[in-house]
């Protein structure tokens, strides 16, 4: 069996050491004997929607976002809409994330075409509260930037955010997950990402997938499906993976200055949103 | 004429917190003397380094910037002058505050001879108000990588930063900026007063197509991806724009011929106002032959001779931290502090050469406060897939993300052991959070007469040395900066 992965402008979209999630998703599929071809796409390069079995794009700035914005409509747009719509599995991170909805709207104001895949929009904080952005501090005021933890079905997904963006899901969008440290897609309605059909668009850097291998079983499993339905992924040995996820947890606080903080496991009456609201997706 | 009474009394509170927390023992007091002085005066920092005779310098950049700005105070202090320079302190404006203050009289002025020069290593978050305070005469920056993006957030904006606040530079200022690095380089197109660029041109160090740290891809000018000739190092090259026909300006300080070897140092053969000169850099590796490029054109800029540049680069010694060597009992420590992608590969490019066929002995540590930079992601974007090669004896993860380390290396191809584990076998990455613990454990395994490397994030090397220091192994670090001072 192989699997075929689409990487989406490799050189212009990888920030926050982004390539780790590539690497994860190989390491994974190797370890269990399982085949995979990488094809790097870069600008002017068209996405076989048939051929491709797991779409990934990382994150950048609003000047990568507006570099690739017209050729992720014109050029690859058909492509990955009939892999999305074919089962196709997919990670969209940050900024990428934010080109997979209708727009996202620059700190200058100006409107950056998305694809609409995901039903949502986004809004740089500067542009919704009319905020200069002339030195560190006024760029640091609009942003938001921490660890990240979701609740993701019943287990935790951990990383780290930065961006200056707001995400709002439209009604019926379905998000990844439940905010459980940190602000996610808006810093308001306790949603983090969003899910449609077997793609997901994220905050999460850290990167994403090597301290959640669960997340990248989960893309790995959709993502063979389309091969074989029935395919269950064998186990391996992830001690290391999920002491790099608990640790993570444990510098997990939600205040500004955690310098103290002593090493324990997060306690679950601390989440800042429950689970309750909204309808996260549940992994495999 | 008599300064304000506010001056006076900022410059007296100022001293006083300066000795106070030097005598208490808290830490160099670099910071807070200027930060409680400023509240007080708000002018005050404008104020006193308007009295130093030769004006002010400032540099700036991802990374040498502290190297660079000690070799260029090194030269301007040869050259006869009295300079006043952060050399280990806080780099932000308090911290130039501090130094001010360190020479000031009760009576509020500046006391230094009239031969003097402030030469300040600035913070690049810190550079629009440090130009627009101190109104510098020279502008020096050395690179743009990316760095600590939770604090700075995107390279872009950094580059943008520092665009709009040099075109507020004094008219007669000069502005020495890396010729090899194409987002630096083009903040010359962007001042309307003097540029002077420096820059490799040995290309027997370069090699085609970029590394995985590359930032800086894509023409500043046009936005279309740049031409690489060549690279160096990262996304320092030789490069062009086929789309718009902008391209790497030719330096005026150009290394023509570098000759590396390890750790010992670096001959570099560079053109300057008079000729080629040959300079001795006894600082390792192309990161630093570019910081003395730096120097050495920043120097120029100023009207120092190349006979007494020649002589202060070769009595160059490394920061605080970034390369500091000594011993403990049997074992020989190296110390690199490691800060970005880019800043780590050239660490680990340096270690494995020094080493040539000798095992490797690596002590990683990685922390998440503040001036480590709270998002760890960037480990992933450094090569550690070097360290799987052969020679690399053991690996000692530490910090309080050392089990981020330890995954790194998992995925960069190593076996990593069960923390806390009994022997664990050779190659094997070993887990132990605590870096005072670690590093001991990391001595025993070393062998007697070997060196153990030990490349740590920011407040990971404070921990350690803080140990050592108390242990007499490494001199305090405002120990070390009056040991430099008597020396010089």
């Amino acid at each position: 069996m192989k699997l075929t992965i689409a990487h989406l402008y490799p050189t212009v979209m990888s920030q926050y050491g982004d390539r780790g999630n590539l690497v994860a998703l190989l390491q994974r599929c190797h370890r269990r004997g399982i085949d995979t071809e990488v094809l790097e796409l870069n600008l002017g390069a068209v996405v076989d929607g048939d051929g491709v079995d797991l779409l990934l794009i990382g994150g950048g700035a609003d000047s990568h976002q507006r570099l690739i914005s017209e050729d992720l409509i014109e050029i690859k747009g058909p492509g990955i809409r009939r892999a999305v719509e074919g089962g196709a599995a997919g990670l969209a991170i940050c900024a990428g994330y934010q080109l997979f909805g209708h727009y996202y709207r620059t700190a200058d104001g100006t409107d950056l075409p998305g694809l609409g895949i995901f039903d949502a929009h986004t809004v740089h904080r500067a542009a919704e509260i009319g905020a200069r952005l002339d030195t560190i501090t006024q760029a640091g005021e609009v942003r938001a930037v921490g660890n990240l933890v979701l609740r993701w079905g019943d287990r935790n997904l951990v990383g780290f955010e930065n961006h200056g963006g707001r995400t709002y899901l439209h009604p019926g969008a379905q998000p990844l997950g439940e905010v459980v440290v940190g602000q996610g897609n808006n810093s308001q309605d306790g949603h983090e990402g969003c899910v449609y059909r077997n793609l997901i668009g994220t905050y999460l850097h850290g990167p994403a997938l090597p301290k959640n291998p669960h997340l990248v079983d989960h893309l790995i499993s959709d993502a063979l499906r389309r091969h074989d339905a029935g395919m269950v992924l064998p186990r391996l040995d992830d001690q290391v993976e999920w002491r790099a996820h608990t640790c993570a947890l444990d510098r997990t606080s939600p205040g500004v200055s955690r310098r103290r903080v002593s090493p324990r496991r997060w306690p679950s009456g601390g989440r800042r949103a429950g689970r309750a609201s909204g309808a996260p997706s549940v992994p495999a | 004429m008599h300064p304000p009474l506010a001056r006076i009394a900022a410059v007296n509170v100022g001293t006083q917190a300066r000795w106070l927390s030097r005598t208490l023992g808290r830490g160099g007091g670099t910071s807070l003397p200027g930060l409680l002085a400023q509240r007080i005066d708000a002018g005050l920092v404008g104020a006193l380094a308007g009295e130093l005779g030769h004006g002010c310098v400032l540099v700036t950049g991802t990374n040498g910037k502290t190297t660079t700005t000690r070799m260029l105070a090194d030269v301007a202090r040869r050259f006869g002058w009295t300079v006043l320079s952060n050399r280990e302190g806080s780099n932000l404006l308090r911290g130039v505050a501090t130094v001010l203050l360190d020479h000031s009289s009760r009576a509020g002025h500046l006391d230094v001879p009239e031969e003097s020069i402030g030469i300040f290593e600035v913070d690049e978050g810190a550079l629009p108000g440090a130009i627009d305070t101190l109104r510098p005469r020279l502008v020096v920056i050395t690179n743009l990588f990316r760095d600590q993006l939770d604090r700075y957030f995107e390279v872009d904006f950094v580059a943008r930063l520092w665009a709009t606040a040099l075109r507020r530079l004094p008219a007669d200022a000069t502005l020495v900026i890396n010729a090899d690095d194409a987002q630096v380089a083009y903040l010359g197109e962007e001042v309307s007063g003097g540029v002077a660029y420096y820059g490799l041109e040995d290309v027997r160090h370069a090699h085609g197509g970029l590394e995985h740290a590359a930032d800086s891809r894509r023409c500043p000018r046009c936005g279309t991806d740049l031409h690489y000739e060549r690279s160096f190092y990262a996304h320092l090259g030789h490069y062009g724009c086929g789309q718009c026909g902008w391209r790497r300006p030719a330096p005026r300080v150009a290394g023509w011929r570098v000759e590396l070897s390890a750790l010992e140092g670096t001959e570099l053969e560079a053109s300057t106002a008079v000729g080629n000169r040959v300079f001795q850099v006894p600082l390792p590796g192309l990161f630093n032959a570019y910081n003395a490029l730096g120097a050495i054109a920043g120097a120029s800029a100023l009207g120092i001779n190349p006979a007494v540049i020649e002589e202060a680069v070769a009595g160059a010694s490394g920061a605080f931290g970034r390369l500091e060597r000594f011993r403990v009992g049997d074992t020989l420590v190296c110390l690199l502090l490691v800060k970005n992608p880019s800043g780590f590969n050239q660490a680990l490019r340096l270690v494995l050469d020094e080493s040539q066929a000798e095992p490797v002995h690596l002590l990683l540590a990685l922390n998440d406060n503040g001036p480590d930079g709270r998002d760890v992601s960037w480990i992933w974007d450094v090569d550690l897939e070097l360290c799987a090669q052969d020679g690399v004896e053991f690996i000692m993860a530490a910090g309080e993300r050392a089990h981020d380390l330890a995954l790194r290396l998992k995925y960069a191809g190593m076996a990593v052991g069960d923390p806390g584990s009994g022997s664990p076998t050779d190659r094997t990455v070993v887990v132990e959070e605590d870096v005072v613990r670690a590093f001991w454990r990391a001595v025993e395994r070393t062998p007697p007469g070997a060196t153990l490397y030990v490349l740590p994030s920011y407040t990971a090397m404070w921990r350690l040395r803080e140990n050592l220091a108390a242990r007499r192994y490494v001199p305090r670090f405002y120990e070390q900066v009056e040991l430099a001072l008597a020396a010089a």
